[in-house]
C-alpha cells in the first residue's frame, strides 16, 4: 500500500469525501421524499437546495454566547472527518499509513465528545445544553464498546496499522469471524455522528437540541459534518471488516467506493425506519450486554489468533 | 447576479417554515403541514432554522408577543404570514416565498432590524433582562438564567456554578442552585416549554424549573386566542363524526411518534390524517390505519425505548395505568374503528375535565427528564382550544 503524503492528494481526498457525503445526503432526501408521498427523484436534489438555502441565510448570535467555543463546535465536525480521512485507505492508496492508524481514528472520534458538547453548550441555550447532555450520556455508552470493536481487528492483524489490517483480511474478511465487532462499530459510527436512531442530541423534542440556535453557514458545517462523519465511518468499516478494496473483476479503489457507499446508504436509511433510542435506555444495554459481548468477541479472536499460530 | 439568483432559486425549493398555532386553529395548521409535504418544504424546529413564520389563526396578546419575539430571533432572509382559513394556505405560502426571494425587500428588512434588541440577540446589549419572562422559545435567550420572579427558588446566596462568567454577563442573573430529585446540588434553570415548539399542543406553556435535563417543578397554562377559534368544520357528509375522530387521533398519534423519534411512522399517521381532512374514502383509511397499527405495535425497539412512561388519561380516566405507547396505539386503533364505521359517541371534551387535566399535568412530569415529559404531554388528550375559549371568557 502506498502512502501519498502530498498536499494535492489530501485535497483530492477532501473532495472525494465531500462528494460521497453529498451522495449520502441525496439518498436521505430520496428516502424522505418517498415517505412523504413525492417521487424519490424529487428528493435527490434536496441537499443541494438546502446548501443554497444555508448559504443565503445569515448567522446568528445569542445573548452571552461563548462565541469562540461555539464556533469551534460548529466547525469541528468537518475538521474531525477530514482528519479521519488521513488513515482511510482508498483502494491501495492511503494518505498517511502511520503505524498507529487505528488509534488515530479512535482519537479523532473521542474529539467529538468535546466538539458536540461545545456545540450544545456554546449557545448559552437551555435546549442546546440538553442536547449536549444527551450526547455525552450517549457517548459514555458507546465509547468503550467502540474501542473494543476497533481492538479486535488489530488483534487479528497483529498491528494497529490500517494497511496491515486490510492485508490480513486476504482470503477471509474480518466481518465473517468478528460480526459482533462489526455491528458494534457500525452502531457507534451512527452514534458519534449523532444520527438517528442515536440522534436524540439533535431531537425535535428539544427544538433541534445542539442545532437549535445555529443558522446559516454554521448550520451547514454541522449538517455536512454529520454526513462526512457517517461517510468516513463507513469507509473505515470497509477497511477494518469488509476486506478494503478486495473483490473480483473491478479495480480495488472501485470496490472500496462501492462498499463504502453501500454501508453509507444503510446508515442513512436506518434513520427513517427506526424509533430513536433514548440515551438513558441505551446506557443499561450498552454496559450490561454490549460491552461484555464486545469483550467476548475480542477474547474469541485472541484465542483463535494464539491457537492458530 | 447570475450566481446569487440561482442560489436564491435553489433556496426557495427547500423553505423551512416555523408554525405557530393559535388554540382552535388546528385545522389550518394541519393544512399547512400537508402543503409543506406536497412542496417538499420542511417544518422548522426552532426560529434559527426558519425562513417563514406562519401564524395560524388570531393569537391573543401574550401569544402575539411570543410571535414577535420568535420573529426577531429568525436569522433572515425571513418572511411572515398569518393564515386564518384553510383555503388561503397555498396562496399565503406562495406570497411568503416571493417575499423571501426578493433580495431588495430582504435587504431593507435587514437594515431595519435593531442592532440592539431588548429580546437580546445582540450580545452587546446591556438591557436589564429581569422581568422579561414572556414565554417564548426557551433557550435562545436569557430565560434559563432568570430566577428573579420565582418565589421560593431564590438560592442566590448558595454556591453557584454559573454557565458563563462570575460577573453575570449582559445583565443576566447567574444560575442558582438547588437540590435535584436525587438530593444533589444542581444549577437550576427556569425554562418555559412552549408555546412555539415542534409537536406541541397549541398555546400550551409549561414553565419548568430544570436541573440539568430533569424537571424539578412545573406549572402549566394555556395562552388564549384573540378571536373565537374555529374548530374542525361541522361536516355535513355521512361519517362526519368518524372523520373527526380519525383526524384528531392521527394528529395526536403522529405527535407521539415524532417525539419518539420515528419519522416514517409519524409521516404515515400525518398522511392518513390529511387524507381524512380532504375527504378520502374512510374505508381505505381504515385499512391504512390497521397496517400502521401493526407496524407500530410490532416494533420491539419502540416498546423498549418507551417502556414504563405513563400516559395522562385525565378526562377519560379508567384507573388502569397505561403507558404512552399503549395510549398512542389506542388512539390509532380507535381511529381505525371509526374509519371502519364504528361510531362510539364521544362525550364532547368538557372544559372542566380539560382544566383538571391541565392542573394534573405538572405533577405527572415533575421528576422526569425533558424527553419523557414531552412524550407524556403529547400523549395527554389536552384540548387547548376549549381551554383557550374558557380562558378568554373568564378574562372578559
Amino acid at each position: 500500500m502506498s502512502s501519498l503524503l502530498n498536499p494535492a492528494w489530501a485535497l483530492l481526498a477532501a473532495v472525494v469525501l465531500g462528494v460521497l457525503a453529498l451522495v449520502g445526503a441525496g439518498v436521505h432526501g430520496m428516502v424522505i421524499a418517498r415517505s412523504e408521498g413525492r417521487s424519490a427523484r424529487s428528493g435527490a436534489l434536496s441537499p443541494v437546495f438546502e446548501l443554497a438555502r444555508l448559504l443565503r441565510q445569515r448567522r446568528r448570535r445569542t445573548v452571552a454566547a461563548d462565541v469562540l467555543l461555539w464556533r469551534v463546535g460548529c466547525g469541528g465536525l468537518v475538521v474531525v472527518a477530514l482528519l479521519k480521512t488521513a488513515v482511510i485507505p482508498f483502494g491501495s492508496w492511503i494518505l498517511a499509513d502511520i503505524p498507529v492508524g487505528i488509534v488515530w481514528f479512535n482519537a479523532m472520534d473521542v474529539l467529538l465528545w468535546a466538539v458536540l458538547w461545545l456545540l450544545g453548550w456554546g449557545a448559552n441555550s437551555a435546549y442546546g445544553l440538553i442536547g449536549g447532555y444527551r450526547f455525552l450520556s450517549q457517548a459514555v455508552s458507546y465509547e468503550l464498546p467502540l474501542m473494543f470493536a476497533l481492538v479486535t481487528p488489530a488483534v487479528a492483524a497483529h498491528s494497529l496499522q490500517v494497511s496491515e489490517v486490510v492485508a490480513a483480511q486476504n482470503g477471509l474478511w474480518f466481518v465473517v469471524w468478528m460480526p459482533v465487532a462489526f455491528l458494534i462499530f457500525c452502531a457507534s459510527v451512527i452514534a458519534f455522528s449523532s444520527w438517528s436512531p442515536f440522534g436524540t442530541a439533535a431531537g425535535s423534542d428539544i427544538a433541534g437540541g445542539i442545532l437549535s440556535e445555529i443558522s446559516g453557514v454554521d448550520r451547514l458545517l454541522v449538517l455536512a459534518g454529520r454526513y462526512a462523519l457517517l461517510t468516513t465511518g463507513a469507509a473505515f468499516a470497509v477497511a477494518m471488516f469488509l476486506g478494503g478494496g478486495a473483490g473480483p473483476l473491478l479495480p480495488d479503489w472501485l470496490w472500496t467506493l462501492l462498499k463504502t457507499l453501500l454501508l453509507l446508504f444503510v446508515f442513512v436509511a436506518l434513520r427513517h425506519r427506526l424509533p430513536a433510542i433514548r440515551p438513558d435506555r441505551l446506557a443499561e444495554v450498552a454496559w450490561i450486554i454490549v460491552l461484555p459481548l464486545a469483550l467476548l468477541q475480542t477474547l474469541f479472536v485472541a484465542i483463535v489468533v494464539v491457537v492458530g499460530r | 447576479m447570475g450566481l446569487r439568483d440561482s442560489i436564491a432559486q435553489g433556496a426557495l425549493r427547500r423553505v423551512h417554515v416555523l408554525l405557530v398555532e393559535t388554540p382552535g386553529w388546528a385545522e389550518v395548521r394541519m393544512a399547512v403541514e400537508g402543503e409543506l409535504r406536497l412542496r417538499g418544504w420542511k417544518a422548522a424546529t426552532s426560529p434559527a432554522d426558519a425562513d417563514i413564520l406562519v401564524v395560524c389563526g388570531a393569537p391573543g396578546h401574550e401569544l402575539a408577543s411570543v410571535c414577535a419575539r420568535v420573529w426577531s430571533q429568525m436569522p433572515g432572509p425571513r418572511s411572515r404570514v398569518t393564515v386564518d382559513v384553510t383555503r388561503d394556505v397555498s396562496t399565503a405560502l406562495d406570497s411568503a416565498a416571493d417575499e423571501l426571494g426578493d433580495d431588495d425587500a430582504q435587504r431593507r428588512d435587514a437594515r431595519a432590524r435593531p442592532t440592539s434588541m431588548p429580546q437580546g440577540l445582540d450580545e452587546h446589549s446591556s438591557v436589564d433582562h429581569a422581568g422579561m419572562d414572556h414565554p417564548g422559545m426557551p433557550g435562545m435567550d436569557h430565560s434559563g438564567m432568570d430566577h428573579s420572579d420565582m418565589p421560593g427558588m431564590d438560592h442566590s446566596g448558595m454556591a453557584t456554578h454559573d454557565h458563563t462568567t462570575m460577573s453575570g454577563p449582559s445583565g443576566i442573573p447567574l444560575a442558582s442552585g438547588a437540590p435535584d430529585r436525587d438530593g444533589l446540588e444542581m444549577d437550576v434553570l427556569h425554562v418555559p416549554l412552549g408555546p412555539v415548539l415542534p409537536h406541541w399542543h397549541a398555546g400550551l406553556v409549561v414553565d419548568c424549573v430544570l436541573h440539568g435535563d430533569v424537571i424539578g417543578q412545573a406549572e402549566a397554562k394555556v395562552l388564549p386566542a384573540a378571536g373565537v377559534p374555529v374548530g374542525l368544520p361541522p361536516d355535513g357528509s355521512a361519517g362526519g363524526e368518524q372523520r373527526r375522530v380519525v383526524v384528531r387521533n392521527c394528529d395526536q398519534a403522529a405527535r407521539v411518534l415524532a417525539l419518539a423519534g420515528w419519522p416514517s411512522a409519524a409521516t404515515r399517521a400525518q398522511r392518513i390524517r390529511d387524507a381524512a381532512l380532504v375527504g378520502a374514502a374512510l374505508a381505505d383509511l381504515g385499512a391504512q390505519l390497521e397496517s400502521l397499527v401493526r407496524t407500530v405495535g410490532r416494533s420491539r425497539l419502540l416498546r423498549w425505548t418507551l417502556r414504563g412512561i405513563p400516559a395522562a388519561i385525565g378526562a377519560v380516566g379508567s384507573g388502569e395505568p397505561v403507558t404512552v405507547r399503549e395510549r398512542m396505539l389506542d388512539l390509532l386503533r380507535e381511529a381505525a374503528q371509526s374509519a371502519g364505521g364504528a361510531s362510539e359517541r364521544h362525550a364532547a371534551s368538557d372544559v372542566a375535565s380539560q382544566q383538571e387535566l391541565l392542573r394534573a399535568l405538572p405533577a405527572l412530569i415533575e421528576g422526569t427528564d425533558v424527553a419523557t415529559a414531552r412524550l407524556i404531554i403529547a400523549a395527554a388528550s389536552l384540548d387547548t382550544a376549549s381551554l383557550a375559549i374558557s380562558g378568554a371568557m373568564r378574562h372578559e
